[in-house]
């Protein structure tokens, strides 16, 4: 029996003092006390405070707290009534996907208690033990503020964001998030919150080769374990083959895998599945299964993959779905054919070669590049190599599927809940209206979960075995068996003449999309189409082929491919600018496009398809270059007083877009509910960025009613309508807009009603705020309850519905400049970055406080992804570093002292409300910016991720 | 749920000897930072368990009779870090074990599971190896003190018996008197990282504060377990403090040290980096001390 208080309550518990204290909050109720690092102490969501000291649960046992008092972040404050350093951490903008939230609300809580006046060292020091990842520290800090405010009897004093747009009431003005108390309170809100009592368990075998063919699977030791309930192998599961990518049908990805394979293609493939009654039981029995393997030779960088004679990591047969190559036969004759091997089937041409591990290619040109260079003045070349990263969102991969009624009920964690339910109809053969995918709130995506890499396997357990089943990653999963940043070699060639203008631009690609070609194309595709239209030159050339090898499987990943190219052509034109004697700032202003040019080179950048030639619309890109080249003091050389640490400062000009015209589709359904509410019904994907507040808000301007008469649900494919999803900087641009269809379309519908309910004309009816019609033309006044009353009376007109629908063709693009100082040890090699500062257009901010959380989360993320993150793979494909410890993310302490996100004001005209999207192209400037900085202090050029102490001295030539 | 055989409570050290002799497997479970991870990653599957963790006779930090400064072994970091005696006497301790980051880990870890579990890269281990520390170790024979210099045997043993816990970390006066020291901890990042190398410089300086009366200087991460440069350390004692003499003395820390190639990071990286780091160590000692550089 252990006895001890929990949040002032006395309780006792039966359990074995062995268990984790985290699993008996859990089993008490507690489950906002959650776990991002399996107990390795690192990220803090299992933080809670014993005895009054904040400690990670998951490292102490439950025999320990004998007599003890522990307070769980559950215990501060409801959704319905949040304490102030909750409600702070709201309207500060920090409670974005928000899986740690709450544990970062107790220690803020446990802050405050023991210190009402803490200093900016005092906040970083009680954060230090926590890792964020969506939205950054800063406005942590600023949420301190709010708080010693509050707290000194007050209202907050200190401005928290911008407003923008002063005629509307909810756009551009900073209003709470509306999941955001659920979110911070610890309420239920992910996957894990919804698990049954009855749930199995699975786990699943995964391979040690990087290269093998699975020649036989002995499972009967493991079927022996009473609790054993199902072991899926490549012997026993269906034989669709597919890809993992949540990308619109047909996918510019190649469909190449199956449930479990009988070639394991990397460490860390699905072997086996295990489902059992326990999860204790599941791990015994996978211990328990025999496979014979028969090893490989394996590839892992594109050298390797290229090469002669390579091990191929695919050699079944090549089919197509459409434009099959004359030579099909011919070609399939040259691959092994192995059944093991499974197939590679293309939708539409890739330009695959899978003889020579080439998963797809691309190639394009405007001009002539050989004449540019030969007429150029200076012309530099270089390679530049960027590394495999992992996105490490704070809630791993989870999946909980059961049936009800012969449908199959799927918890995702997903950006993508109409792809999950196309590829889950593809496993199990059910069509659609058998398969609900529900997506909960996402702790954490990134790009990471617009892959379907756990929803295939369980849903499938549980249409196999009719039992509800829960399968979660492990955080060793999450590095090796997820999906990755794809690591690239990216080589630049640009010319110019004298007077600073850019005479050509070449880029080669070689991208390594691991062993299997989820985004193979399109995330290389945007390191060319997401930088080269930044440029005005009429001479442009790029050569794109993707390699697949064996490492850990690559995917989308918040920028996409657009990172990497930033990183070698902003880098490249830094060089180019020193060569030709010319300022890197002028250079940048005589080069960059403006509003009207015509962005030819987009005509073979169309994801697979011929792309839309168009010319720049709103563009912000000057601004944000002048204003950050102010406040950076751009040309004014610092010193820092000793002579090892030497300063310099470094900018990127940044892009990306906001979805994919032509491509994505949204929808919502807007209904004026019995007493005049509002429910929107979104098909939307919010992971946590705010999308859900942006429907809101747009809806809450269009149809002049209050933010809190509005209800978004969003994510559910039982009652939305088709989305694509959050990805590719979608979701504000489609699905706001796919809103503000709906709510345009409510609005007509009502004026209409209240028209035909006054007996007057449609065109003298107006609405007022706050939700009610006015007649121009009588004066007369009908609330919204007035009028759906009327309408639903019985002798009424029927319940007002409105479905809104949105395509384009218009695309609209964010642009931004980042600009970095770092302060270089010339003889430890050490990198400080000292000052950062993200300026950029996202057209009208409709989240304002959100959107610099995302710009601040994004910058300390690639911040990260240039100096420190990195896998290392063993000469056999093991990752080495699959723990955060030593992956090494950056945390409070590796944030810029003075870090400032600062939103240029511009009106779009295609997106809701002037919006364009913010966040995933904060991801794309910082390495370049670090990059020119560290060259501006110590002249050498870093062309390779992370930007190590180690390779800085070698370039410094320190050390060998 | 831990994969753990047992765990059994001790209720007193000598409570602790008898169950360590009963289970000698068993390993001791303090703060369990350290330890439970271990099991966590499968490295002490199966084990079995000794908690010390509620003798509070083993936590605080006093002088004792013959003037050392002792730390108990279940003081925590934190505890170490706010110590009135630590930040008196000897407080790059305080700081070196502040370098762990996160309260969550400074409020459970503790400075006996940080110099028991025998990694080179520990916190505490270089600092404790250039004041010269002497742990008290209790077993079925009673109290035994190991200076620190034999203390770690090779990469995770240290010099503990069947039976044994170590129950205090002493610092004798004559190591700390006088003396004042820096720790510098080379890492990737600043919280929560284990360190590339860290190397912990001291001095005790003449009366006029030209001289360098001792200097000690330990490293972890510089060998498979904590060491001290000696021919550096007996190059330096009695010498005058110059540009010339600091250059030296940080050149010749390579004759004693033999760092490794490892994923983290290379071998002439952690070499490079061992004499920056006792230069700027032993200049910000220097610099406590209250001594100046001549020429």
């Amino acid at each position: 029996m252990i006895n001890c208080t929990i949040n002032g309550k006395k309780r006792s518990f039966d359990i074995d003092p062995l268990t984790r204290l985290r699993d008996m909050l859990v089993m008490n109720g507690n489950f906002a006390v959650r776990d991002s690092d399996d107990a390795e102490g690192f990220c803090g969501s299992d933080t809670v405070l014993l005895d009054g000291t904040p400690v990670f649960s998951n490292l102490i046992l439950a025999g320990e707290v004998e007599g003890c008092e522990i307070r769980t972040p559950d215990s501060l404050g409801n959704s319905m009534n949040l304490t102030v350093v909750q409600q702070a951490l709201v309207d500060a903008g920090v409670v974005q996907s928000a899986y740690n939230a709450p544990a970062a609300a107790l220690l803020m809580t446990w802050l405050f208690e023991n210190n009402p006046n803490p200093t900016r060292e005092d906040v970083k020091d009680a954060l230090s033990g926590i890792f964020i990842r969506d939205a950054g520290y800063e406005h942590y800090y600023l949420a301190a503020e709010l708080i010693k405010e509050k707290l000194a009897g007050g209202e907050y004093k200190t401005e928290i964001a911008p407003e923008f747009r002063p005629h509307l009431k909810a756009v551009g003005k900073v209003l709470p998030k509306i999941d955001a108390p659920q979110l911070v309170s610890g309420e239920r809100a992910f996957v894990e919150d919804y698990v049954d009592d009855d749930t199995c368990y699975m786990v699943v075998l995964r391979s040690p080769y990087a290269s093998a063919y699975v020649n036989k699977i002995d499972t009967s030791k493991a079927e022996a374990i009473p609790g054993v309930v199902k072991i899926i192998t490549a012997y026993n599961c269906p034989d669709a083959t597919y890809m993992s990518a949540g990308q619109g049908n047909p996918e510019p990805s190649p469909h190449d895998r199956k449930l479990i394979n009988k070639k394991v293609r990397h460490v860390g493939d699905r072997v086996a599945a295990i489902v059992a009654e326990t999860l204790e039981d599941a791990i015994k029995a996978r211990d328990l299964i025999e496979v014979e393997y028969e090893p490989l030779d394996a590839v892992f960088t594109v050298e390797e993959a290229m090469a002669e004679g390579a091990p191929l990591v695919h050699n079944g047969r090549v089919q197509y779905n459409s434009g099959a190559p004359d030579d099909l036969d011919e070609y399939n004759k040259k691959l092994s054919g192995d059944e093991r091997e499974g197939k590679v089937v293309y939708q539409f041409p890739l330009h695959g070669d899978i003889l020579h591990n080439v998963a797809a290619a691309n190639h394009g040109f405007i001009g002539d590049v050989d004449k540019a260079f030969a007429e150029a003045d200076a012309v530099v070349e270089a390679t530049y190599q960027t590394s495999q990263i992992q996105h490490t969102p704070l809630e791993t991969h989870i999946c909980f599927s059961k049936l009800e009624n012969g449908r199959l009920i799927i918890y995702a964690s997903t950006q993508v809940p109409y792809h999950v339910r196309r590829i889950v109809s593809w496993v199990t053969g059910l069509s659609e209206n058998k398969i609900h995918i529900i997506k909960t709130r996402v702790g954490g995506g990134y790009g990471s979960k617009q892959d379907i890499l756990v929803e295939d396997l369980t849903a499938y357990a549980t249409f196999a075995t009719g039992r509800p089943v829960l399968y979660h990653n492990t955080r060793e999963e999450e590095f090796i068996a997820n999906s990755t940043r794809h690591p690239m070699r990216v080589h630049v060639k640009m010319g110019g003449k004298k007077d600073g203008s850019i005479t050509g631009i070449y880029l080669k690609v070689d991208a390594n999309t691991g062993p299997y070609g989820n985004h193979a194309l399109t995330v290389p595709m945007n390191s060319c189409s997401k930088t080269l239209p930044l440029f005005k030159c009429d001479n442009m050339k790029y050569d794109l082929t993707i390699y697949y090898t064996n490492i850990p499987p690559a995917g989308a990943y918040q920028g996409y491919g657009t990172p990497k190219g930033t990183y070698g052509l902003m880098m490249a034109m830094c060089e180019l600018a020193e060569k030709l004697g010319v300022d890197y700032k002028e250079m940048v202003l005589k080069n960059h496009v403006e509003e009207g040019y015509m962005l030819e080179i987009l005509k073979g950048l169309g994801e697979g398809r011929e792309g839309n030639v168009v010319p720049v619309g709103s563009c912000g890109l000057r601004e944000a270059v002048e204003k950050g080249c102010e406040m950076i003091e751009w040309g004014k050389h610092e010193e820092s007083g000793d002579p090892d640490w030497k300063i310099g400062k470094g900018f990127a000009m940044i892009m990306q877009g906001s979805g994919l015209p032509g491509l994505d589709h949204a929808n919502a359904i807007t209904k004026l509910e019995m007493d005049g509410s509002i429910i929107v019904t979104s098909g939307a994907a919010d992971i946590g960025t705010g999308l859900d507040t942006i429907i809101a808000k747009v809806t809450s301007d269009i149809l002049c009613i209050p933010m809190d008469k509005i209800t978004v649900l969003s994510g559910d494919t039982d009652s939305g309508a088709f989305d694509t999803g959050s990805y590719a900087s979608s979701g504000t641009f489609f699905s706001g807009n796919a809103a503000v269809v709906a709510a345009t379309n409510l609005k007509n519908k009502i004026l209409d009603e209240a028209a035909y309910q006054l007996g007057e004309e449609m065109d003298d009816m107006e609405l007022a705020w706050p939700g009610e019609v006015h007649s121009k033309k009588t004066g007369k006044v009908l609330s919204y309850y007035e009028i759906i009353h009327t309408a639903t009376s019985g002798t009424g007109r029927g319940h007002l519905i409105a479905p809104g629908s949105f395509t384009t063709a218009a695309s609209s693009v964010p642009y931004g400049a980042h600009f970095a100082q770092v302060a270089v040890n010339i003889r430890t090699g050490e990198v400080k970055v000292q000052k950062f500062y993200a300026v950029q257009d996202a057209g009208t901010p409709i989240n304002p406080e959100a959107a610099l959380c995302q710009m601040y989360g994004a910058s300390l993320k690639s911040i990260g992804h240039t100096l420190y993150e990195d896998m290392i793979l063993d000469k056999d494909g093991r990752c080495v570093n699959a723990t955060m410890t030593d992956y090494g993310v950056p945390m409070i302490s590796e944030q810029p002292d003075d870090f400032k996100a600062v939103l240029i004001d511009v009106d779009d005209a295609h997106g809701p409300f002037g919006a364009k999207s913010i966040s995933e192209i904060a991801c794309n400037g910082a390495a370049p910016a670090i990059g020119n900085a560290i060259h501006d202090a110590c002249g050498v050029w870093m062309r390779s991720w992370p930007m190590t102490p180690e390779k800085i001295l070698r370039e410094l030539g320190k050390i060998k | 749920m831990y994969d753990i055989k047992a765990l059994y409570e001790a209720e007193s050290v000598q409570h602790a000897v008898q169950l360590l002799q009963e289970h000698p497997e068993a390993q001791i479970l303090a703060g369990g930072s350290d330890v439970l991870v271990q099991v966590r990653e499968g490295r002490r599957a199966g084990v079995e368990l000794v908690s010390i963790y509620m003798l509070d006779e083993l936590r605080g930090v006093s002088i004792d009779d013959e003037e050392n400064i002792r730390i108990g072994s279940l003081t925590s970091f934190s505890h170490i870090t706010n110590d009135p005696i630590i930040q008196k006497y000897i407080n790059v301790l305080g700081e070196a074990v502040d370098m762990v980051g996160g309260p969550q880990i400074r409020a459970i870890g503790t400075i006996g599971g940080n110099t028991c579990n025998g990694v080179t890269s520990a916190d505490s281990a270089s600092t404790l190896m250039a004041w010269e520390a002497v742990m008290e170790v209790t077993g079925p024979e009673g109290v035994r003190r190991v200076p620190i210099k034999d203390w770690y045997i090779k990469a995770k043993v240290v010099d503990l018996k069947p039976g044994e816990l170590q129950t205090a970390i002493l610092i004798p006066k004559e190591s700390y008197d006088r003396c004042f020291g820096h720790y510098i901890k080379y890492s990737m990042r600043n919280a929560l990282d284990i360190a590339t190398t860290g190397c912990s410089v001291n001095v005790r300086l003449s009366e006029d504060k030209k001289t360098f009366e001792r200097v000690r200087i330990g490293y972890g991460v510089a060998a498979p377990i904590p060491v001290r440069a000696y021919t550096a350390e007996e190059f330096l004692n009695g010498k005058e403090i110059t540009e010339e003499n600091i250059k030296k003395f940080a050149e010749t820390v390579l004759e004693d040290i033999n760092p490794r190639d490892s994923w983290r990071a290379g071998k002439a990286l952690r070499k490079h980096i061992s004499v920056v780091m006792a230069e700027r160590a032993l200049r910000e000692s220097i610099s406590l001390a209250g001594g100046v550089v001549n020429g």
